[in-house]
């Protein structure tokens, strides 16, 4: 009776702590959705249900915005930023696992430091060296910083521990090259690596926001967080516009993660089975 | 012809030796077995002959051609690993075809080799599947054709079956054996199960610490091991040893076992010295009811297969000695025997563990 009675009560708490929790983190989500059908003023006031506005807000947002451009921007940073850093971070990871060397452990270690340094620390020193390359202003401003990835290189290295030797040694056996070895054995073998690396670096990149705020400085080549950005801080900021900016930009990197997410899933766990 | 020679071939990482000077003939066509326990360096000489580490000293000749610096797809060899090591996002097609396609090979004729060698190992009907679609004999059998179709002068095994089942392991072995018969081609095979060594080798090379104990034939080393550990290795029961000082007795040399019993026993190796220690060995299968020597035992346990039965016995608090008979049905533990046995069958090995003769 008594521990039937405690039973319930743990149950109780554990279910409405986990709940409460689970509704905190879909809460803002499930406002952005309401909000895009309200007005500013409703959305102020603290109304939470779906209100008539939605047309209205919609046809606001791409009157004042630029939308094609600044989600090719957006699309054009996100992709080039994770396609290099794959190539990169995985070669890398590839290269600290394979290869034995007496230095190895040291640099590997000195590249793991560097993801202590905020990045705060770096802009200044980082928007000198863009500078004195002439790229301010320029989207390979935004990408470049973000390829040479310490964590990704580190996530890459780990999940190489599982690439099976016997499949390197077996391809040298059949005459391959290292980089043939890496090209046609490593990134099939690893695609559940890549997946997962890729939805990391591509929502990284598409909702980056301090960097490309200090370096693209025209209209031309701002991204659509930028834009929300410049929405929502205008003098008088119409809330139920920065609602369906917001439900916009969330729609690439939602695809992004649904489209991948068995992959995502599976090389989170280890890509090698 | 694919004779395969290696003078005084040597590994080192660093400055740990791990191959101390290996000197080895392999004939066209011969089986040739490395065994010996985990860490002895018999995987390492593998995969120095196949290209996958360096030699750090010595040479390695193909038929008469220095092959050290030489790409491991260019030695004439092809090799089965361990855990198979197939291409997982391959086919069984493309598996075994893979070689031959980097080596630019026809399409026609990889077509041909695969489906060859798939007729062999009876892959045909699997031939589209992935690995992970397979068994771990299939898998066995499709690392096996990979091989095949580079129709290399040297086949490399290396523990080509530890990742299998008991019964599946018998069943793969006496393939691997067929397939030596038909292909006639030279195979070196790695493992650390003497069994397998035994069934399947022309010559066994037994390794321990990056060194080669003895090579012989598989009933050479078991009849005739050069030391203490080759006579441990081979068999199974392994062989009893006995601690023992050689006297001289009324009928020639003689050695006196303080552990069992203060019993004697006449020896026929002259180099051993009265007053040594020796170490007698005598295999399980070699005591009986018959015999001029015998030892004074109590049963501890007994094993009963059906065919026959080992016995491990003791004398005292001594150690202990494992008896193989065909008649065991009614023996029973705390049973005392009389352990007889005849003392040609017995070898003599000095302090060092080399054998006297």
């Amino acid at each position: 009776m008594n521990n039937g009675f405690t039973r319930k009560a743990s149950a109780i708490l554990t279910y409405g702590f986990v709940g409460l929790m689970a509704f905190l983190s879909v809460f803002p989500f499930i406002w952005m959705l309401l909000g895009a059908t309200n007005s500013s003023i409703d959305i102020i006031k603290g109304k939470i249900l779906p209100g008539s506005a939605l047309a209205t807000n919609v046809s606001a947002f791409f009157t004042q915005v630029n939308a094609p451009l600044v989600f090719w921007n957006s699309a054009k940073i996100a992709i080039l930023a994770t396609v290099f850093t794959l190539a990169v971070s995985s070669l890398a990871g590839y290269g600290f696992e394979m290869f034995r060397s007496r230095h190895r452990d040291r640099i590997y270690s000195a590249l793991l430091l560097t993801m202590m340094i905020p990045f705060a620390a770096l802009m200044i020193p980082l928007f000198i060296m863009m500078g004195k390359a002439g790229l301010i202003n320029t989207h390979f401003a935004v990408v470049l910083p973000t390829i040479g990835s310490a964590f990704i290189v580190f996530y890459f290295r780990q999940c190489t521990k599982a690439f099976p030797s016997e499949l390197r040694d077996a391809a040298k056996v059949d005459g391959l090259k290292e980089w043939q070895i890496f090209l046609y054995i490593y990134v099939p073998v690893m695609r559940s690596t890549y997946a997962a690396a890729f939805i990391i670096v591509f929502m990284t990149a598409w909702n980056n926001y301090l960097w490309p705020l200090i370096v693209l400085q025209s209209n031309e080549t701002k991204t659509i967080t930028l834009v929300i950005s410049s929405l929502a801080s205008a003098y008088y900021p119409d809330y139920g516009v920065v609602m369906v900016g917001t439900i916009l930009a969330t729609l690439p990197t939602l695809a992004v993660f649904f489209f991948m997410q068995r992959q995502f899933v599976q090389g989170m766990l280890g890509s090698v089975k | 012809m694919s004779e395969l020679q290696l003078k005084h071939v040597r590994k080192s990482y660093g400055t740990f030796e791990v191959i101390k000077g290996v000197d080895l003939d392999i004939k066209t066509g011969e089986f040739v077995v490395f065994v010996g326990p985990s860490g002895c360096g018999k995987s390492t000489l593998l995969r120095m002959i196949a290209g996958l580490e360096e030699i750090t000293s010595g040479d390695l000749t193909i038929d008469g051609e220095r092959m050290n610096d030489v790409d491991p797809s260019k030695r004439g060899i092809a090799m089965v690993f361990q855990s198979y090591a197939l291409y997982p996002h391959m086919t069984v097609r493309e598996n075994m075809g893979f070689a031959l396609r980097f080596a630019g090979v026809p399409k026609a004729e990889i077509e041909q080799r695969v489906g060859e060698a798939a007729n062999i190992l009876e892959l045909g009907p699997l031939l589209d599947r992935k690995p992970k679609q397979l068994s771990g004999g299939q898998r066995q059998r499709v690392a096996i054709g990979r091989a095949i179709v580079r129709h290399p002068k040297i086949f490399l095994f290396d523990e080509p079956l530890s990742n299998l089942d008991a019964e599946l392991r018998v069943h793969m072995r006496i393939e691997i054996a067929r397939l030596h018969k038909k292909l006639a081609t030279t195979i070196i095979y790695v493992t650390h199960d003497q069994v397998e060594a035994m069934t399947l080798a022309d010559k066994i090379v037994v390794m321990r610490g990056g060194v080669v104990e003895q090579v012989g034939s598989p009933l050479d080393l078991y009849d005739d091991p050069a030391n203490l550990f080759v006579a441990g290795f081979i068999g199974s029961p392994k062989m009893n040893f006995l601690k023992g000082v050689v006297e001289t007795g009324t009928d020639g040399r003689q050695v006196r076992l303080p552990e069992f019993g203060n019993a004697t026993l006449p020896i026929a190796a002259k180099e051993a010295a009265p007053g040594s220690t020796v170490t007698i060995g005598i295999r399980p299968e070699h005591f009986g009811e018959t015999g001029s020597a015998s030892l004074d035992l109590t049963i501890d346990m007994l094993e009963h297969l059906g065919g026959e039965t080992f016995a491990y016995a003791r004398h005292g608090d001594g150690e202990m000695i494992i008896i193989e008979t065909k008649n065991g049905r009614g023996l029973k533990s705390g049973d005392s025997i009389a352990a007889h046995f005849d003392p040609a069958a017995a070898l003599v090995f000095d302090a060092g563990g080399q054998r006297l003769r």
